[in-house]
């Protein structure tokens, strides 16, 4: 967010330039989408149920005393208040998380490997999740019921993933070649072992194709909860982070020079890009390219500073994973879409377009 | 900012194998000084500033900065104390200079604070003192190249240290803003006390700017001190095999060098004797330096007439290491002088009289070669610009000319002309000398 700092420095430093009015449409935008997106579903409940559903669990009865104050029959309103209160709910509520932790993940990778291409989805770290969150299934480990150890595997995955493009990369992160190759590469490798464990599957879990897919159909309130925390923690130490994010950009030996110790920074924030994406991608599975595109419409409003950057990308991804989620469940009548179609039919144009203005503007940079 | 520290490196070893990039280094960088780095390239310039940086991790050695050892302090400690001013810069985002600049307060700022107002200040000072205060909010790409090393300038001086290092600063830089630039950085150090080491390529801009001038050879220290000591044409020739002459700026007193033209055709490579002359040169106010200069560059063995001391000309025949019958500065040329200069005469294989202005206190130079006897060297005589324009002794100069035309003397317009001739002579007749040959032309 725009820092403040003492009397004049903020405006010294023309941080307001383009105003707290664009956060607050922004934050506008998040709040009525969300409002939105809790009275669309396949199931054609009246407006007025929704709402009074809504107000009656929100304020915990205080506002209408009956579930659906008397709207529909009895009968009709359990069923409703089970859809619209611990399906659609959660669901939102889980798309809004997991969106903000994929675009903070990509924010932060894009800025760690000074590459405008990086993303969770396109470096094999989603997919990377998503073999350790299978893995619980495939290998019937007796923790998998659990809501947090299905985050913690999916975390691992990743971090072991983020570990392996380190080593690829090496020293030489300037190479966008190799970084992305590298990643493209893992990412392909580790699609299909999550392929052979669907196959191999010896328990005949139908669960692991759920990860393949992707969706917000498994949500619940605890898992909003548990994906929550995990985006509150890994959100905040990396906004925390985000000034040596902003020294990064300037090469890693002028970084060294100003004090920052490159590669332990480097490393505490691809770990905090996997947690988030692990927490993320463990209750979605896996979703494409909302990290890659939330920080390009954030640096585009906002500007490059990271410190902006980071926390407007978790906004962005949010609205973004939100809004295809409501287009995947409407688009088609009586059909759900997975979303991760909708994000690729986004996303993946998108890509070729950053692909092909790099290649006018040379490598290196952005 | 208090003032510079001491920066001391001891026994700096850098680099594996029988090739180490610096190799046991030692250098004192007195507090406030400006200290000039120069030396070939991968001599181990950059090196050194990499290993005060901590950006390369030396061998052996210590980097002590104002008695205390920068190797055991954390980076953020070892950034409070060294800025670093980079060649160039990785291509970045469009960031406003501003927050360009306050990237350099980076070591100053706690992980959970943010800029308070003195952070401000000294980015504002910083933009102030290279004159950007006005480009504050403009994109950093935005910028042009000068504006552009300025900015990486303010950056390092808004780190507020007391050591500051640059990696040729202005490699990029026209000469303009490079004069611009090193003006900026002596000024700091003045006005601030800033210890400041940069490693530069031009020596003679080294010598302008520069208290002292280390100079490195592969890894090693190989001169130290105020230019005037160091520089010197055998320093340029030994470190860089480069063959210079050494000038002195007549206003301030500094030394610089220039560079020589290479030979058109290179020297024989065989002893003085195979080479052809000498040829005896008489000159005055700067009138022989170009033939002295391409005579010399052709291989021909060369000697010079009677010359004061200081002259343009007497400055070239030194430098050139031709050796001349020498009067004192501005005097008359005494009778000692003038006989020397007729034993010149006699020992040449041919006499070159190049154009120079002749007065009462000169004169003496073409009235002995008028009165040398039979059987003196054949005379080469420059005609252009015309001898009546060089007069300078109340009319005596001109029939002295033409009494020397008359009894044979080869005219010729110019360098060139004086050159194909004595080429031609030369490689007819090399032995007995080109006096024949030449006078059967003439």
């Amino acid at each position: 967010m725009p820092a403040a700092g003492a009397p004049g420095v903020g405006d010294r430093l023309g941080r307001r330039r383009f105003g707290g009015w664009l956060l607050a449409s922004t934050v506008a935008t998040m709040a009525f989408l969300t409002l939105a997106s809790f009275f669309v579903g396949t199931v054609p409940i009246p407006f007025r149920v929704v709402a009074a559903i809504l107000l009656h669990q929100a304020s915990n009865g205080a506002v209408f005393s009956s579930p659906c104050a008397g709207t529909v029959p009895a009968f009709r309103c359990a069923a409703f208040t089970a859809i619209v209160w611990d399906l659609r709910v959660p669901a939102v509520l889980l798309a809004l998380i997991a969106g903000a932790a994929l675009g903070l993940a990509g924010g932060t990778l894009q800025g760690v490997f000074r590459n405008p291409l990086a993303d969770p989805y396109l470096f094999g770290l989603s997919a990377g999740a998503a073999v350790g969150a299978a893995g619980l299934y495939v290998f019937n480990i007796g923790l998998r019921e659990s809501n947090i150890t299905l985050p913690l595997f999916a975390f691992l995955g990743a971090v072991v993933t983020g570990a392996a493009i380190l080593a690829i990369a090496g020293g030489r992160l300037g190479s966008v070649e190799t970084l992305l190759l590298s990643g493209v590469a893992l990412s392909y490798l580790l699609s299909g072992v999550l392929s052979l464990m669907l196959l191999y599957n010896p328990f005949g879990s139908l669960q692991v194709s759920f990860w393949l897919l992707g969706g917000l159909t498994g949500a619940t309130w605890d898992r909003v909860g548990v994906a929550f925390g995990g985006l509150l923690v890994a959100g905040s130490l990396l906004v925390v982070a985000s000034r040596e994010v902003n020294v990064l950009q300037l090469g890693d030996e002028v970084a060294l020079s100003l004090g920052v110790e490159v590669a332990r920074v480097r490393t505490r924030l691809i770990l905090l890009a996997s947690l988030a994406t692990g927490f993320a991608v463990a209750f979605t599975g896996v979703i494409g390219f909302v990290g890659l595109i939330s920080p390009h419409i954030v640096r585009r409003i906002f500007g490059p500073d990271y410190r902006v950057v980071l926390p407007g990308s978790a906004l962005v991804g949010g609205i973004f994973l939100l809004g295809a989620s409501d287009l995947a469940q409407t688009i088609l009548p009586q059909t759900v879409l997975p979303v991760g179609v909708l994000t690729a039919f986004a996303g993946a144009p998108f890509f070729l377009y950053l692909l092909q203005r790099k290649r006018r503007q040379g490598t290196g940079g952005r | 900012m208090d003032g510079g520290l001491t920066l001391e490196v001891d026994d700096l070893v850098v680099g594996y194998g029988d090739r180490p990039a610096l190799r046991g280094l030692s250098l004192r960088v007195e507090a406030g000084e400006v200290l000039a780095l120069t030396g070939p390239n991968g001599s181990g310039k950059t090196t050194l500033l990499k290993s005060v940086l901590g950006l390369v991790t030396p061998e052996r050695g210590t980097i002590r900065v104002g008695g205390t050892d920068v190797g055991g302090l954390a980076r953020r400690e070892r950034a409070r104390r060294i800025a670093w001013v980079p060649q160039s810069e990785a291509p970045m985002d469009n960031v406003p200079l501003l927050e360009y600049v306050l990237y350099g307060r980076h070591p100053h700022i706690g992980g959970f604070e943010r800029e308070n107002a003195y952070d401000a200040v000294r980015v504002r000072d910083a933009l102030a003192a290279v004159d950007l205060t006005d480009r504050a909010d403009a994109g950093i790409l935005e910028l042009s190249g000068g504006e552009r090393q300025r900015a990486l300038l303010a950056r390092a001086l808004a780190q507020d240290t007391p050591i500051l290092l640059l990696d040729e600063p202005t490699s990029s830089l026209d000469i303009g803003h490079q004069l611009d630039l090193l003006d900026r950085i002596r000024a700091l150090s003045r006005g601030e006390g800033r210890t400041v080491v940069t490693a530069m390529h031009d020596l003679n801009l080294a010598a302008r700017y520069a208290d002292r001038i280390a100079v490195l050879d592969h890894g090693r220290l190989v001169a130290l001190g105020p230019p005037s000591a160091v520089l010197s044409p055998t320093l340029l020739r030994d470190v860089w095999g480069v063959t210079a002459d050494l000038r002195h700026d007549a206003r301030t007193g500094l030394p610089f060098l220039v560079p020589r033209l290479p030979p058109a055709i290179p020297p024989e490579a065989g002893s003085a004797t195979a080479r052809p002359g000498p040829i005896h040169v008489l000159g005055g106010g700067g009138a022989a330096v170009s033939t002295l200069q391409r005579l010399v560059d052709e291989g021909f063995r060369v000697t010079a007439g009677a010359l004061n001391l200081l002259d343009s000309d007497s400055e070239a025949a030194q430098s050139l290491g031709v050796p001349f019958a020498a009067e004192m500065p501005f005097a008359p040329l005494s009778d000692e002088v003038r006989a020397e200069n007729r034993r010149f005469m006699l020992a040449a294989t041919a006499i070159v009289i190049t154009p120079f202005a002749v007065g009462p206190s000169n004169l003496g130079n073409l009235e002995d070669v008028a009165g040398l006897g039979p059987g003196s060297p054949p005379v080469i005589l420059f005609v252009q610009p015309p001898w009546t324009l060089r007069d300078f002794a109340a009319g005596r100069v001109t029939p002295i000319i033409n009494d020397l035309l008359a009894r044979g003397a080869s005219p010729v317009q110019g360098v060139d002309e004086l050159l194909a001739l004595l080429r031609a002579r030369t490689l007819r007749a090399r032995d007995p000398p080109v006096a024949d040959a030449i006078r059967s032309v003439g």
